[in-house]
């Protein structure tokens, strides 16, 4: 696990009254080390200098507005796993089960922190792809859109042999789930092509659509969690959480 | 019919058999699911009155709604129903006679019966020793639950997990109460959401079953897609614009605690005043300053009503916990006169612990403090314990004897009926319960149609019965959909009925939703009635009318018994029910289709 100990500054945990642009600005431009969304963000001295293309795109977490509803869920599973009905193509159904974000639950002390794809900057699941980048295009079965940002995976290269799952389970989040029966991995963040639903339909704003620069350093959810509850119940700090 | 599996999992842990049995499509037309379902599917399995609550025919039903599932706003409730072991007629044909029993439950459970291929668990018998049922989808497990055994909700969130190894499971389960046999044990699910009335977790503990573990990953297809679509899109849009979300979200039920004492409907001091002075110590306001570090909500919720509080300093330091609520900062603070926040929070947490009812053991307790000060009880009647107003280590102490059935808490764990005979006449007027079930947290002096609201419930006095005859009847058809009670205003009855419709493919209208709740109405009333319950137990607790509040912005507000009893006549009139004897007419029980029920009445 890529975490530096003594880095987790939760700050922002503490700001509940920032707008969701506030948010963001504060925790780019804000100096040091921040914290948000199960991430470390070091913010680079260049941002703001503007003219280069960002690296990454993902969706973050503000784990103080989160409720733990499951909305989330429910949305991506509409929106990745469409229906034909009478020839045409509709949202899905909303069943959780085929949803890319999985919010893990812990009830007590409650806490829940919702996992998904980070769309990490070096990627190790697809360092850890065995397919040989196509000639043409560069990518490997498993590739990083240019337009989106996000990591897509090619079911015609794909070989389900599941090392991406692997690397993403012992150097990420664990996120990378591999299909039973192809082997493929199931469970990749797909922006939704630039558009979120998570972070359209979260009731509470708790999700937000981040695109830029940086570092980061993915921490899994029983990690997140139990700093969680140390700042929220153990802490004895009145200012943190609502 | 579609939005249904049509699949009920019927569990026997006498015999460890595992059943799946269709859901006959009449029935889920006609009782919906949820309270509706589940009370015809206790009626189905008890064939006549007076089995015994806590014998192993008693079925313990978890019955979800057709909107389960779904991610519909705010429509995660699942109803556990089964014959009650904490009510009794006033003349008892049989020792055993009682009522029906439902109780409904936020969070995850409810959705995750669904998503493991089932619209209801039934569970029958009892097992030889402590179990614990596994549904893994199809795959159904019982489990030796010798190491989670007399474990508190606190450590079974620990130690489920463990057992489980697996992720994504919904559980709920008894604490020691529950395996104690306390009457009013609850259910809890998520350590701060529980079943917790009309005793269903004392029922649980007499089938030994310990915990119930769900997952899967399936959910019916719906009858109209694109018009499914078009309304969740269309409530996501209500919900985020209700001026009532942002209440729910701010302060959940809360906020009534201060509302309420201002109107002077809130119960205090075992329901002798209806306005608590030091009620701005524990409200809302104080809540979100002192406690509350997140809001957490059931399953595809836009309210996130729950409030989870710390306590930070002090003696109760470390104490986490959900709350305080309106029932449960009513029945355990207001009623008790404690106004110690910190403490308040203890009780509320350790009421969950050990698997309570929050607001049963806030009234049993009320009412000792009650006969206490009065001097009908002593300090050896209660075990040494100084059972003063307000005294908060008092109340854990009594807490955690009931819990455990010590010395006076095994009295007490019985409820208040015992405790009058045990006590003595005259503690009656103020044992304040209806058809033996206590009353909940909004006091009686200021309103008679709260009385006909307690009175007229069928599992007992409930404060989520309804007012009058028509709201009664709605309540019980939304109890059966799933949809959570705090939201159905935002749903709106046509709302409603036209999501019921897109799932479902039958065409529901507002009058099909009402006359389908007065037809589940009718249907608990008879199982009521079989059982030996008239007119006479549907009588409310002397006090309201004897004894006008003495403070409070309305000082002397007190009901008046002719009013409440032409109250109850135009009631029994308006439902097609005898006057003197409240037996349901074989005419309205036919125009409800129950024509089943009239035959094995009795007179």
């Amino acid at each position: 696990m890529e975490e530096r100990e003594g880095l987790f500054v939760p700050e922002f945990l503490a700001k509940n009254s920032l707008s969701r642009r506030e948010f963001v600005k504060s925790a780019l431009i804000g100096s040091g080390t921040l914290a948000f969304g199960g991430f470390l963000v070091k913010a680079e001295e260049k941002q703001g200098t503007g003219g280069e293309k960002p690296r990454y795109s993902l969706v973050i977490v503000d784990y103080n507005k989160c409720t733990g509803c499951r909305t989330c869920e429910a949305v991506c599973s509409q929106a990745n796993e469409r229906v034909i009905i009478d020839g045409e193509e509709l949202l899905g159904l909303g069943n959780p089960a085929e949803a890319r974000v999985k919010v893990v639950s812990y009830n007590f002390p409650p806490v829940d922190v919702p996992n998904r794809c980070l769309e990490c900057p070096d990627a190790p699941c697809i360092e850890a792809c065995p397919v040989s980048p196509d000639p043409n295009t560069g990518r490997k079965a498993l590739y990083r859109d240019e337009k989106t940002l996000a990591i897509k995976n090619d079911p015609e290269r794909c070989i389900g042999c599941g090392n991406c799952a692997r690397a993403c389970e012992q150097k990420r989040v664990g996120i990378i789930k591999q299909d039973k029966k192809t082997g493929r991995p199931t469970t990749l963040c797909t922006l939704c092509e630039g558009d979120p639903q998570c972070v359209r339909y979260c009731p509470y704003d708790a999700l937000t659509h981040f695109t830029g620069d940086g570092r980061h350093f993915a921490l899994s959810p029983d990690k997140i969690a139990k700093r969680l509850a140390e700042l929220w119940y153990y802490s004895g700090n009145r200012e943190v959480g609502r | 019919m579609k939005g249904y599996y049509g699949v009920i999992l019927e569990v026997d842990l006498t015999q460890g058999k595992v059943e799946k049995k269709e859901l006959p499509e009449e029935d889920a037309l006609k009782f919906v699911g949820g309270r509706g379902l589940g009370t015809k599917i206790v009626w189905d399995h008890l064939k006549k009155p007076y089995i015994d609550p806590l014998s192993p025919e008693n079925p313990l039903i978890f019955a979800a709604g057709p909107f389960s599932g779904y991610p519909f706003p705010s429509a995660s409730r699942v109803t556990v129903v089964t014959k009650s072991p904490m009510t009794s007629p006033v003349k008892p044909p049989a020792k055993t006679a009682s009522t029906i029993g439902y109780s409904n439950m936020g969070g995850f459970f409810g959705p995750a019966i669904r998503f493991a291929g089932y619209d209801a668990i039934v569970i029958t018998g009892r097992a030889s020793s402590p179990v614990y049922l596994v549904i893994d989808g199809d795959k159904v497990d019982i489990r030796d639950a010798g190491r989670i055994w007399s474990k508190k909700a606190s450590e079974l969130e620990e130690l489920l997990p463990l057992e489980l190894k697996g992720e994504g499971f919904e559980t709920c389960y008894i604490g020691p109460a529950g395996e104690n046999l306390v009457r009013y044990a609850a259910i809890i699910h998520t350590v701060g959401r529980a079943a917790g009335r009309a005793g269903v977790g004392c029922v649980m503990g007499s089938k030994r079953l310990k915990a119930i573990a769900v997952r899967g990953k399936k959910l019916p297809p719906v009858a109209n897609h694109k018009e499914y679509l078009k309304i969740l899109e269309e409530l996501r849009k209500k919900f985020a614009s209700s001026p009532s979300t942002a209440r729910w979200r701010r302060y959940g039920t809360a906020y009534a605690l201060l509302s309420s004492s201002d109107r002077g409907t809130q119960a205090v001091k075992n329901y002798r005043e209806g306005t608590f002075l030091e009620i701005d110590r524990i409200g809302g306001v104080a809540a979100e300053e002192e406690l509350w570090v997140r809001d957490t909500a059931c399953y595809a919720c836009p309210l996130g009503c729950k409030k989870i509080g710390v306590v930070r300093t002090g003696r109760y330091a470390g104490t986490i916990a959900e709350g305080p609520e309106y029932e449960t900062g009513t029945m355990l603070g207001a009623n008790l006169l404690v106004s110690n926040l910190d403490g308040l929070m203890r009780e509320i947490a350790d009421v969950d612990d050990y698997g309570l009812d929050q607001i049963s053991t806030g009234n049993v307790i009320g009412f000792l403090m009650e006969a206490y000060d009065k001097g009908l009880i002593d300090k050896a009647f209660l075990d040494g314990i100084d059972l003063r107003w307000g005294d908060v280590e008092a109340v854990l102490s009594m807490i955690k004897k009931i819990a455990y059935r010590e010395g006076v808490g095994d009295i007490a764990a019985d409820g208040l009926n015992p405790l009058v005979e045990k006590i003595g006449e005259k503690t009656a007027e103020f044992a304040i319960q209806v058809k033996g079930h206590p009353l909940a947290a909004w006091n009686v002096h200021t309103r008679l149609t709260q009385g006909l609201c307690y009175a007229t419930a069928n599992r007992g006095a409930c404060h989520l019965n309804g007012h009058s005859a028509r709201s009664q009847d709605f309540n019980a058809f939304i109890d059966s959909t799933g949809i959570c009670r705090f939201a159905s205003g935002i749903y709106s009855r046509e709302g409603i009925s036209k999501a019921l419709s897109a799932i479902t493919g039958e065409a529901w209208t507002i009058e099909d939703c009402r006359k389908t709740g007065e037809r589940i109405f009718n249907l608990e009333k008879c199982f009521n009635y079989r059982e030996g319950f008239r007119r006479e137990d549907d009588e409310i607790p002397e006090r309201f009318f004897t004894e006008p509040l003495t403070i409070g912005p309305r000082k002397g507000a007190v009901i008046k018994r002719d009013q409440f009893k032409e109250l109850l006549d135009k009631y029994y009139r308006e439902r097609g029910w005898d006057v003197k004897t409240t037996k349901p007419s074989p005419a309205k029980l036919r125009a409800l289709g129950l024509d089943f029920i009239i035959k094995g009445l009795g007179d």
